[in-house]
């Protein structure tokens, strides 16, 4: 099989420290200091990457995976020729669509109609293909009774769903799909990551893939490469390098508090708060017979009314989704503008000893609406009972679950 | 289809087979400036009749009547429509194309097309409004039964310079404001500074002849020369004079892909 990617050593460096001059004024003042004094304030070089190789074939699905400002967009940008990398090179063959947001381009006065074609066209499909295709691209959004109206007047779901479905449409041989699933409605996302697993599987597209969801990179990937800091520390295996990312999070987080002003968030909704903590002690140490508590604290921006719902994902050091947990399968709650605080308590002896990760904190509308997603919130390690009494010391990991309370019989029959 | 990602430079790289492969989006970015500029607006297209029209019976009153210039046995209206005709076209594309590269970073920092297109695609829907004049400038001819000169039969030639000119300086601005905000700010004044110093409402022939050298260092001002000439039959610059502002916008156009193809490079780091 031949390759569909090939990259050789790429590193990218962004000044900051100093400020890039950006009018005349300070590009003078700039030049007439470096005149005089020589260098000027020491610049500090910030590497987004560093020397990264690796290759992917033709047919390949590849998951990019690593911690939020890793570098894994900074990659992509490269991949798909938004900006240049400051040293190595890179081959691609093949016809590039990258998907770096949904809907680039969109312009609220046009059409969904004529915003079809606007979009399809900046991902770089020409006329006559999206012509050809027009009637699935609106039967896959399903707005078909809103095609000609200005997509001002959608809402946000309709607008991500008609920008989802021109993507979907795309048939470039390679695919470069960044995080752009982490919005939009929680049926249409499933439809999209069939489509795509389609695209791959039956259609022999090659697939680039960074994503926060290890759910889904494992459903859709059979190989992930992982980056930590600009570097590349594992390529391989999917099962092994997600294991390998989950337990890079050394440093447990526990609890974390945000300062407003750098707080995570987007216009719908602030993150202030999370923790996890056991129900009746205060320190930090879990252990598989306590309850835990965990609450996310944050501030609703919306100042309509809203049906919203808090949903974490909890992932064990394998990947493996254990639990989601959400307040739609209990609340019925209508808020607007305000801080809440969602508290949860997963009872103790379910979960067995292990690290977790509170992967996915969602934050939903209506039941089906994603209003914002946080990853990686939360981590932590949940130790063995210390006690010896079962009569043996349990050691290795034994199972998903541990319930020691089972009812159980053991009588003569 | 083989793409190489390279920290070198490639030259010029102005790569015409890709610009044509996405001559699709090209119309498509025209077309959405076009819908966008009149979307919910009372008059609608009419707008792009209403301007030339009150700029014409603005220029009527302050030149002709008040300022008293005379452009002969040519009615004034035509004369200076012929002027305009050529003008608003170039700034339009200065006004137009000099924010485009910053008014698309979003675009920008999101998706590859070449960057060539944003610029490309303000001087296509400058079209409109040129065609627009243009049949003003017809209707005057056909109301003041002028009959137009037998240069006209090099008028496409005129229109040419005018376009490389326009999308030439329009794309030198679209990439200086990328790098330097401040180019934003010169833009209007240098189209103001530019109407005045050009000549639209007046002939060039009202310039006394010691200052033809400083007044002909404006390309613009042989390039509507060159306009009139073909409509109107006035009088051409100086043959020195055509020669350097022909020289002048070739270079301007070579010049102006260089430059925009090394900010190309590094467009999305900055904006």
């Amino acid at each position: 099989m031949s390759y569909a990617i090939e990259v050789n050593g790429i590193s990218k460096r962004f000044r900051i420290g100093k400020r890039r001059s950006t009018t005349f004024r300070d590009s003078l003042v700039e030049q007439v200091r470096t005149l005089f004094l020589g260098q000027t304030a020491p610049e500090v070089d910030f590497w987004a990457l560093r020397d990264i190789s690796f290759s992917v074939r033709q047919g390949d699905v590849v998951a990019i995976i690593g911690k939020n400002g890793a570098g894994k967009t900074a990659l992509l940008k490269i991949l798909s020729r938004i900006t240049q990398p400051t040293s190595g090179s890179a081959v691609i063959y093949g016809r590039v669509a990258s998907l770096l947001e949904v809907g680039t381009g969109f312009h609220p006065e046009l059409t969904g109609r004529e915003n079809i074609f606007l979009n399809g066209a900046i991902l770089g499909m020409r006329r006559s293909e999206i012509k050809k295709r027009f009637d699935d691209i609106v039967a896959f959004s399903g707005i078909e009774e809103f095609i000609d109206t200005p997509v001002k007047r959608y809402s946000s779901g309709m607008y991500v769903r008609l920008a989802f479905a021109v993507a979907a449409y795309l048939e470039p041989e390679i695919l470069m799909v960044d995080e752009v699933l982490a919005v939009g409605d929680a049926e249409f996302q499933k439809k999209c990551l069939d489509k795509m697993k389609t695209a791959s599987s039956r259609e022999g597209r090659t697939v680039l893939f960074v994503s926060h969801n290890m759910e889904a990179v494992q459903n859709l990937c059979q190989r992930a490469i992982l980056i930590q800091e600009g570097r590349l520390v594992a390529d391989g295996d999917v099962a092994t390098v997600v294991s390998q990312y989950l337990h890079s999070f050394t440093h447990n987080k526990y609890e974390q508090a945000w300062d407003p002003a750098q707080a995570p968030g987007n216009e719908h909704i602030r993150l202030l708060y999370a923790s996890v903590q056991p129900v009746h002690r205060r320190n930090r140490t879990l252990y598989t017979h306590d309850d835990l508590e965990l609450t996310f604290r944050f501030e609703l921006l919306r100042a309509v009314p809203t049906q919203l719902d808090v949903t974490f994902h909890l992932m064990d050091e394998r990947g493996i989704l254990v639990l989601v947990a959400s307040t739609a399968f209990s609340l019925n709650a209508v808020h607007t503008q305000t801080t809440l605080q969602a508290r949860a308590v997963i009872p103790g002896n379910i979960l067995n000893q292990g690290t977790y990760t509170v992967n996915r904190l969602l934050f939903v509308e209506r039941k089906s609406y994603i209003l914002f997603e946080h990853n990686d919130t939360l981590s932590f390690d949940i130790l063995p009972q210390p006690t010896g009494r079962l009569g043996w010391t349990p050691g290795r990991k034994e199972g998903i679950l541990h319930l020691p309370n089972l009812s159980w019989t053991l009588e003569p029959c | 289809m083989k793409t190489v990602i390279s920290a070198k430079q490639r030259g010029l790289g102005l790569n015409l087979p890709e610009l044509f492969r996405y001559r699709d989006l090209l119309f498509l970015l025209a077309y959405r400036d076009y819908r966008v500029r009149y979307a919910q607006t009372l008059l609608g297209f009419a707008w792009a009749f209403v301007q030339p029209l009150l700029t014409l019976i603005v220029f009527i009153l302050v030149f002709n009547k008040a300022a008293r210039v005379e452009t002969g046995d040519i009615p004034y209206p035509v004369f200076v429509m012929t002027g305009m005709w050529a003008w608003s076209y170039l700034s339009f594309v200065l006004t137009q194309a000099g924010q485009s590269l910053v008014t698309s970073s979003h675009l920008i920092t999101k998706v590859y097309f070449p960057r060539l297109l944003i610029p490309l695609g303000k001087s296509l829907v400058a079209f409109i409004d040129f065609s627009v004049t243009f049949l003003f400038l017809v209707f005057l001819m056909i109301l003041y039964r002028y009959v137009p000169s037998g240069n006209i039969i090099t008028l496409p030639f005129w229109i040419i310079a005018l376009v490389a000119l326009s999308l030439a300086a329009g794309i030198w601005l679209s990439a200086l404001t990328i790098r330097f905000r401040d180019v934003q700010l010169v833009i209007p004044f240098l189209v103001q500074m530019g109407l005045y110093f050009s000549p639209v409402a007046y002939p060039s022939s009202r310039i006394p002849e010691q200052y033809h050298g400083l007044f002909y260092l404006n390309p613009m001002a042989s390039v509507i020369d060159g306009f009139r000439w073909a409509l109107l039959g006035t009088p051409l610059p100086d043959t020195g004079y055509l020669v350097y502002s022909f020289g002048f916008i070739l270079i301007l156009v070579i010049s102006s892909i260089y430059f925009f193809k090394r900010t190309e490079r590094i467009v999305a780091d900055i904006i």
